[in-house]
């Protein structure tokens, strides 16, 4: 009776490969949980109205300043986005904070119109600016 | 075939720890809310992440409802429409609310005032219809101004003298933050984040361990250039400052922290006032009475009352001559930012 034969122990190339890759899997993991996956990148403008978020703007896209208009609860918003910021240039509401915000050009800035309950706020950006977590005043 | 079986269990083993690890052990959750003439963001995580932002979102509509000088049914408002002199009911919670206020206005030698309403109304602040009063008309207002027209009769009874009204907008979002705090701590939540338009509780550092880093507007510059940076791990911060709400008239500026003692905006010196206290529940509402006081009382008296120690808090002042003055309980967790240009000082 034949027996069967035992396999080979020694490892060859396609091991060494395979090892490889899962240390390649297992280090781009840990980088992906160390920066947060996504975090950073081309910047966004996160048009949000009472609180629900309705559009995502890339600017890294834009090649010319794009004018858009929003509005809402009786409010008309006039905003300019351009490849590096996003700027309330006119708007009908009486308070005029949102105007007076001027162009916010860095994640986590954002700009609020409370008469039309309207938040513009950027995300992405540079992997590490200097950026705060929030800002207060 | 056993290499690529070994192959394919790593990449999914590696696609879930991405998932998991990357979504709920490092995001926060977030929740954007309008209400008490601002819009709030809420981050937290840890704990009953979504049950604490449900219940603290729901507290926010609550206080703005019971809070609210411009809702006709809110307690403040049946307080404000009660016969003059004549006890109104307003419960416990608008009593108590109320009682510190009338000790924030003693400390600050009536720097604080919840009877401002009226003089506010005046220059369409709470409207947002901006005029320039007339100083005659203002007059006239300032004599129902000052905390001895309000009188706490006991047992959750106040009563108002003839044209006294009160608004709580100077407070009640320090005292928002403050029931934001003990909802999030009574969940469990170990990570957090409550930002009530400037008035600003956290909790636990970010979530690869380090303090929170709270950006301090520089009243001078663009919205989002810093005058510094604080560091924070478990802290109340509020800044006040004459930039956050202004018209312009004639060429002249005119901002929404009013003086009691003129009835004008406040020009104490000061452009930017931000308090600090540790994250003790009742901080938040202390924080948001005194900057605005301390705005109006200018360097010198606030730092007297920060040197006087009746109230825990340190301070990060800007002043108009271009100074940057922080006290020393936090000047170790404060970085100013250079390219503001203000002279920076240490006080103790």
């Amino acid at each position: 009776m034949r027996m069967k034969s035992s396999p080979k122990l020694r490892p060859n190339i396609w091991d060494g490969l395979l090892a490889a890759v899962m240390l390649a899997l297992a280090v781009a993991g840990g980088v992906l949980l160390w920066t947060g996956g996504g975090e950073t990148g081309d910047l966004i403008a996160v048009v949000s109205v009472d609180g629900a978020e309705t559009e995502r703007v890339s600017l890294a896209g834009l090649t010319a300043p794009e004018e858009r208009t929003y509005t809402h609860n009786g409010y008309t918003l006039h905003v300019t986005f351009t490849a590096e910021s996003a700027q309330v240039t006119a708007s009908d509401c009486p308070t005029q904070d949102c105007v007076h915000t001027g162009a916010i050009t860095r994640g986590g800035q954002s700009i609020v119109c409370l008469p039309a309950r309207l938040v513009i706020q950027l995300e992405g950006g540079a992997a590490d600016d200097g950026s705060p977590d929030l800002v207060i005043g | 075939m056993r290499r690529f079986g070994a192959l394919l269990a790593a990449l999914l083993l590696a696609g879930t720890l991405a998932a998991c690890g990357g979504q709920e052990a490092r995001e926060m959750q977030t929740t954007q809310i309008f209400a008490m003439d601002t819009v709030m963001a809420l981050r937290a995580a840890g704990g009953e992440t979504e049950a604490a932002l449900q219940a603290a979102e729901e507290e926010i509509y609550r206080l703005d409802e019971e809070l609210s000088r411009t809702r006709e049914d809110s307690a403040v408002s049946r307080l404000n429409s009660a016969p003059a002199g004549t006890a109104a009911d307003v419960g416990t919670e608008l009593y108590d609310l109320i009682a510190r206020a009338l000790d924030f206005s003693a400390a600050t030698d009536g720097a604080f005032d919840i009877t401002l309403a009226p003089v506010s109304s005046a220059w369409g602040f709470t409207e947002d219809a901006y005029r320039v009063p007339a100083q005659t008309e203002l007059d006239a207002l300032l004599a129902h101004v000052g905390a001895e027209h309000v009188h706490l009769e006991g047992e959750g009874s106040v009563s108002l003298d003839a044209g006294t009204r009160i608004d709580l907008g100077a407070i009640a979002k320090g005292y928002a933050s403050d029931r934001m705090a003990e909802i999030f701590q009574s969940h469990g939540v170990t990570h957090g984040i409550v930002d009530l338009g400037g008035n600003t509780w956290v909790c636990g550092g970010n979530l690869e361990g380090e303090p929170w880093q709270i950006g301090i507007q520089d009243p001078a510059r663009e919205s989002g250039a810093l005058a510094g940076i604080l560091q924070a791990t478990d802290a109340f911060a509020v800044t006040s400052g004459g930039y956050q709400r202004y018209f312009e008239e004639d060429g002249v500026t005119y901002h929404h922290i009013i003086d009691p003692a003129t009835g004008r905006p406040a020009e104490s010196g000061l452009t930017s006032v931000t308090v600090v206290a540790d994250g003790t529940v009742g901080n938040g509402t202390m924080c948001d009475a005194l900057s605005t006081a301390l705005f109006v009382m200018g360097e010198e008296r606030a730092l007297d009352l920060w040197r006087s120690g009746v109230y825990d808090f340190d301070l990060v002042l800007v002043t108009a001559d271009g100074r940057l003055l922080v006290t020393d309980g936090i000047a170790d967790r404060f970085q100013p930012d250079e390219t503001a240009g203000y002279a920076y000082e240490v006080v103790s």
